[in-house]
Parts: C-alpha cells; structure tokens; sequence
C-alpha cells in the first residue's frame, strides 16, 4: 500500500464519506481470500455514488466494511471528519447511525413478527430519538406507505416492492446523511423497480441524502448514479462521472462490461463501437489466488508483458475520470 | 388464428392452452387460452414480470407439470415430429411423453443446480442421454459427451468431465445444463430464464452461444425472460404475458415500433435505458401485478392501466388482430394507435 494519496480522491470541502486504500481480507480454510484490495474514493454532499461489478468482485464487501460490519482488514472510512476503523463501542455506534444500509432482500431483513410501525419505531426508540407515531407515520407516508392500512399489518402481508419501501422508511427515520443500498431493486419486478428507484430519487433530494448505491445492473445504476466506479476482482478499475464512464469508458473492462448489456431497442443499436469491442475471453480467476500485476489480464484482449509484471495505479483520464490501466483506450 | 411462417415449416402449435393449478390459496389461474405458433428454426421470446405465468407454460408444453397440482387443463399442443407427424402433447402419457423430452425437445432452467445432480460426476449426467435416446454405448457416449462440453465453450472439456457440479462457476454449469439438453439434438429448446442468475457479460457468452448452436442444428427455441432487452435483439417473434395470458403478440421489430397493449408500453417505459441520461425519470407502472387466484372478470390489467375505460372492468379483452399488420395481435379494447388522440382513463 502506498501513502500517496490517490489521484481520484478529490480537495473539497464537501466530502462527506472518503474511503481510503481499503482492503478487506477473508480466512477461508488455508487460504486468504483477497476481497477488497486497496480500494480508494469519496463522495460529496447530495452525490450518488454508483458501484458495479460482476458478483463476487467485492461491491457488498464494501458496503459492509464502510458500517465497519465487519471493519476493514486495512484503509480508513473517514465520516464526519472521524476514521470510523479507529473507533469502537458506543462512539461506534453513534456514528453509524449516520449511515444506514438497505439491501436486496428487503423482506428477510425485517422481522416478520413486529408490525411495520414498531419495526419503524425501534430505531428511534433505541437512539433515544422522537419515536412518537407522528414521526413513523411521517416517514411511512413520505415513502408512500399508508400508516393506516399498514402500520399494524406484518412484513409477510407486504410484497418485495412494499417491504424494500419499509426499509428505507426505517433507514430514513433516523435521518442519516449518507444511505448506502446494496443491490436494492435486484429481487423486484422491473414495473416495481422503477417505483423504487424513482421513491430513492425523491427521497435524496427531500431528506438531502448522500447515497453510494451497489448494482450489477448498468442501466440501473447509470439512471441514479452521479458518478461511477467500476470494479473488477476486488480492486476499482476505473471512477468517473458518469457521462464519462458510459460515454466514454477507457478500461478494457468497462468496455467489455458495457457491450454485453442486451439493449431493451434493437432500433437504438447504434452501438458500433461497443458490439466491436473483443469479447471477455475465460472465467474469472479466484479472488484466493488474484493474478499478478492487472488482477484483469488474465482476460484483457489488449493486455501486454507489463500488465503481469506491474500493477497499473490510477491515473487521470480526463475531466473527473481516472482509469487504472497501463494502456487505457483514451 | 395462423401465423405465416412461411420459409421454415412448422414445428408447434399450441391453441388455446390453459391451465389451473391448486394452491392452499385457491385455484391458480396460470394459463389463461394461449395460442402461439412456432417454426423450426425460430426463436419466440416471451417476456412478463413474476408469476405471470411464463413457467407453467413451459411446463405444460413439456409435460412436467406434477399431475396432482393441475385443477384444469384444456387446449393442445400439436408438435410435428422428424416424420412430419403431428402429435398433440397435450393428449399424450406420461410414458410417451418422456420418449419425447430429450431428442425431440429439451428445456434449461434458471438455476444450473436444480438441473444437476451435486453428487454425479458431470460425465454420468452428459452420458445417460446419450446411452439412453441414442443408443450409444459406454465409450461412444464418452467422447460425444466430451465434444458437447467444448461445444459449449468449456475449457479443457476431456479434465472437467469427470468434475462434479460444485467445481464448476455458474455459468459454467448453465453450459453444462444446456450441454444436457442438447445431447439429443432436439428440435425444440425451451430456454426458462437462462441467464437471470449470471453477469450480464457470462449472460452474453451464454446467449450468444444458444444463438450459434441454434443456427448450427435449425433448432426452435423458445427464450422466456422478464427481460426485454434480452429478446429485443434475439428473439423472431416476441409475446408479452401478463397474468397467465398472451396479450401481445408480434415479430419482434414489429413490437418495438407499434406496440398496441397498454402494458407492453408500461413494461417498455419503466426500464431504465442506457442511452438515457442519468436521472431519467422513470415512468413506473403503478400498483403489482395481480395474483392469479381465482378468476377475475374484465381485463387483468385494468387496475394499472392509465387508459382503462368503464367496459374494461366489464368485459375480458379477447384476443384480435391488427389491421394491415402481419402476424401482429393483442388483447385490448383500446389499443395504442399511433395518431389516434386517447383520452385518459376514467379514474
Ligand atoms: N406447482 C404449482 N402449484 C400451484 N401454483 C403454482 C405452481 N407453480 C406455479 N404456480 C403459480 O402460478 C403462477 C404463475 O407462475 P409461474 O412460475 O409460471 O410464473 P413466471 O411467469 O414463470 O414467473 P417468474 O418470472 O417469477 O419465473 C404464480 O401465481 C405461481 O405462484
Ligand atoms: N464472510 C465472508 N467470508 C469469506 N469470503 C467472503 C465473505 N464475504 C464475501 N466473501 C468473498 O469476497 C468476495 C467479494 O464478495 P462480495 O463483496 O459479496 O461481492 P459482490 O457483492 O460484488 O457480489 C467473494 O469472493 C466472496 O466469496
Ligand atoms: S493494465 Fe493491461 S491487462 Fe490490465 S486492463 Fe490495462 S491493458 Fe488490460
Ligand atoms: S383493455 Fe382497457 S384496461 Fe385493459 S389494457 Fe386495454 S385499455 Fe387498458
Ligand atoms: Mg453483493
Ligand atoms: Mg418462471
């Protein structure tokens, strides 16, 4: 690890999560699974931060490691001007109540036998903060909820889509400043996707939140996301608003990620210079025994001697946008 | 109700098929009277959200629906086999029917493992079709079990036969799945949700290989997704489900240029696109889609329906042709006509 700090790291005075070299390593057995390495971004005030990647390349690892659930193996989350690994007990907890996670399966994350209004309330409750029905009932609404109807109804009477709405409203009780949603409308129809993710829009912009938002999907993520980061085996590839990343992507990666999307309009194909871009070729390596150099050699079409040997940091690509390649396709 | 077809001859025909399933709920209505037809060589996407019934009807056109669940059954599924005979599916035994499943038509689901046995090696599961529908013996069905697993694009296929599922990645395994299915050469591959569970790039290699095998053996297949996008680009013709019935029904450039049901332009206009810019806002469907238990009267999508008029609530919608269009139908008494100014709904 090195102590530079990171080029994508940004000089403003409105950061409000900075995340820095993180690296998360799991025992499994013998061996060390090397899920997070030296990861670094932020994200500023009232920004969305959208994180893709093929599944296992570490996107939930580090939602969770931002809650310091569990914390990092190394690196800082800096919120509120605190390094939140330096924490622990009570000082802990009263920070990670200014982040609040939701997830993708919203009905096994709430518990089936309280009724919605208590499972709203028992945040507030703990924290000692106004848990009076007027308040449940204000965030029931906000998300859409009718507190008559549904306040004293069970999460199993609610489907996927109504239960993903009872979660944020008891993230968004406790007035967080930064939501972070794993994967938050993978389980759903799509017609309910877009209630949720149109609810998740309106819901920044009234409780003014800052949101890093994890998704496979592209679509999905570019249509909320301000800016993007790719990732690939534990490590970012490229970061970058997100004009740039989807207009313009200059990793090898990005670029295969984005020419596999199906297009829901075989008249919008236009697509020239992504259906050209070389095709993924192999599987991807375990992240046990990552490869040496560029972890993404083992299957970059444009990959070279250097790739193995040295391992390419991020580099400036254009107006907020950095790629870690040493041959970005610029 | 018959489709043209004309180059390829034709290999399914199924008409008015329905189905209803017990549940502790009630009676399932999973298939409502589709119709569709199929040549070979062919590809027909069926696309709808969860539960709309794209499952059981797949099921009940290979015959694997479990006897005891069906309520009620009705319709056929005439299938022209190599001699040009036609059988109808839906009359024919169990003991016919599993003669059938493997050389004459073969199905991959979504999830790789509950195709596969955990505790077989992948050699035994690749040759007891081979054994069993071709009569191959030991040896022989060893080296064509082997040429189907590099003809699916798996690396080293001669050291990975003798494997066991868990050694595989997922999309490994939903090769070895459709390896499987095309051990016998069949006619007719129906493909439930074949990549829903894998990255959009291992879901690429997965649908761009389906699409080469198919060109190379003239197989018809039948691509059930709730994703669009997926049959957009890959499907001949494209039907629309919603609750347990075909409401539109189109070759697929047709779909996409002068979609008629209200809720195939629902469906269309609530995916986020990626050529949209960010921040687009959704045009989400209200409300869910509905719960097949017992009948319901009028149309099925009238409770979300922006332009549902008094009779929709009334009356079901029967199935119709478009004027002057090939091949086009749907089931709604007040279809999307471009240039015709509608009125809003009344509620
Ligand atoms: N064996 C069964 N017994 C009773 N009801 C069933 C059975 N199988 C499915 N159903 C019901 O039939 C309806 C249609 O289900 P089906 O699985 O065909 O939907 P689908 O369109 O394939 O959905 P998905 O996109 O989630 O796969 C649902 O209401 C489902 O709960
Ligand atoms: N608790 C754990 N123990 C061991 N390995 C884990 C654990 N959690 C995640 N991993 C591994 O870490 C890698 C990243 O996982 P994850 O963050 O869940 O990926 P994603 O969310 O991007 O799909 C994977 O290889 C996964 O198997
Ligand atoms: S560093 Fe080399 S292997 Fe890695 S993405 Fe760039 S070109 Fe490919
Ligand atoms: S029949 Fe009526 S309710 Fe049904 S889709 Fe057509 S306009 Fe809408
Ligand atoms: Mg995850
Ligand atoms: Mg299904």
């Amino acid at each position: 690890m090195t102590d530079k700090t990171p080029c994508q790291l940004r000089e403003r005075d409105d950061i409000v999560l900075r995340v820095a070299h993180l690296s998360v390593n799991f025992a499994v057995g013998k061996q060390t699974v090397q899920a997070v390495t030296d990861v670094s971004f932020d994200v500023a005030r009232g920004e969305t931060l959208g994180l893709v990647g093929e599944s296992g390349c570490g996107k939930s690892t580090i939602g969770r490691a931002i809650m310091q659930l569990p914390p990092p193996s190394a690196g800082a989350v800096i919120f509120r001007d605190q390094d939140m690994t330096v924490l622990s007990g009570e000082a802990l907890r009263q920070t990670r109540t200014g982040l609040q996670m939701i997830f993708q399966d919203p009905v096994s994350s709430l518990n089936p036998r309280r009724r919605v209004r208590d499972i709203i309330a028992e945040g507030l409750t703990i924290w000692g903060r106004d848990n009076s029905a007027a308040r449940v009932e204000e965030v029931m609404s906000a998300v859409g909820l009718d507190a008559a109807s549904a306040g004293d109804r069970r999460p199993h009477q609610f489907s996927g889509g109504q239960c993903q709405r009872i979660c944020i409203a008891r993230s968004l009780a406790l007035d967080p400043d930064v939501l972070i949603c794993d994967e938050p409308v993978s389980a759903l129809d799509v017609s309910v996707q877009a209630q949720i993710l149109n609810l998740l829009e309106d819901m920044k912009a009234r409780y003014h939140l800052t949101m890093v938002f994890i998704a496979h999907n592209l679509a999905v993520v570019k249509n909320i996301s301000d800016r993007v980061a790719v990732m690939y085996l534990g490590k970012l590839c490229e970061i970058g608003n997100t004009e740039a990343i989807y207009s313009k992507p200059v990793h090898p990666y990005t670029r295969a990620l984005l020419a596999s999307i199906p297009d829901a309009d075989p008249l919008a194909r236009e697509q020239a210079l992504l259906d050209e871009e070389p095709l993924l070729q192999g599987e991807l390596p375990s992240p046990a025994d990552p490869p040496s150099g560029c972890r993404f050699r083992t299957r970059c079409p444009y990959a070279q001697e250097r790739c193995a040997r040295e391992e390419p940091f991020m580099q400036a690509a254009g107006d907020d946008h950095f790629v870690a390649c040493h041959f970005p396709l610029l | 109700m018959t489709d043209a077809n004309q180059h390829e001859p034709l290999l399914l025909r199924v008409t008015g098929l329905t189905v209803r399933l017990n549940s502790s709920h009630g009676l399932v209505h999973a298939v409502e009277d589709v119709s569709f037809s199929l040549a070979r060589g062919q590809t027909l996407g069926i696309v709808g959200e969860s539960g709309s019934g794209k499952s059981v009807m797949a099921r009940s056109l290979m015959g694997l629906l479990p006897r005891r669940s069906i309520a009620f059954g009705s319709g056929s599924i005439l299938f022209h086999t190599d001699n040009a005979q036609e059988q109808d599916l839906a009359q024919m035994p169990d003991k016919l029917m599993r003669h059938l499943r493997g050389p004459a038509m073969a199905m991959v689901f979504q999830d790789p493992m509950t195709a596969l046995n955990p505790v077989l090696r992948l050699s035994v599961q690749l040759t007891e079709p081979l054994r069993q529908h071709l009569g191959l013996d030991r040896q022989q069905a060893r080296s064509r079990a082997i040429e189907l697993l590099a003809a699916v694009g798996i690396p080293d296929a001669a050291g990975r036969i003798d494997q066991y599922p868990h050694q595989l990645s997922g999309g490994m395994r939903q090769r070895v799945v459709i390896a499987i299915a095309l051990a016998c050469n069949p006619a007719l591959l129906i493909a439930d949700e074949p990549t829903t569970a894998l990255d959009v790039t291992v879901q690429k290699q997965i649908l761009d290989l389906l699409a080469r095998l198919q060109r190379e053996h003239n197989m018809a297949m039948i691509l059930i997704t709730h994703d669009l996008g997926v049959v957009a680009s890959r499907a001949d013709y494209i039907a629309v489900m919603y609750a347990g019935r075909i409401v539109e029904y189109a070759p697929a450039r047709t779909l996409f240029t002068s979609m008629q049901h209200p809720y195939t332009e629902a469906l269309f206009k609530s995916i986020p696109r990626i050529n949209d810019p960010s921040h687009t806002r959704l045009q989400a469907i209200p409300g869910r889609p509905p719960q097949l238990i017992n009948a319901a009267v009028g149309c099925a999508f009238a409770p979300r329906c922006q332009y549902v008029q008094p009779r929709c609530r009334q009356q079901t919608p029967p199935v119709v042709e478009v004027p002057d269009a090939r091949e086009h139908r749907h089931a709604c008494f007040y279809p999307i006509s471009p240039g015709l100014n509608r009125e809003e709904g009344d509620d």
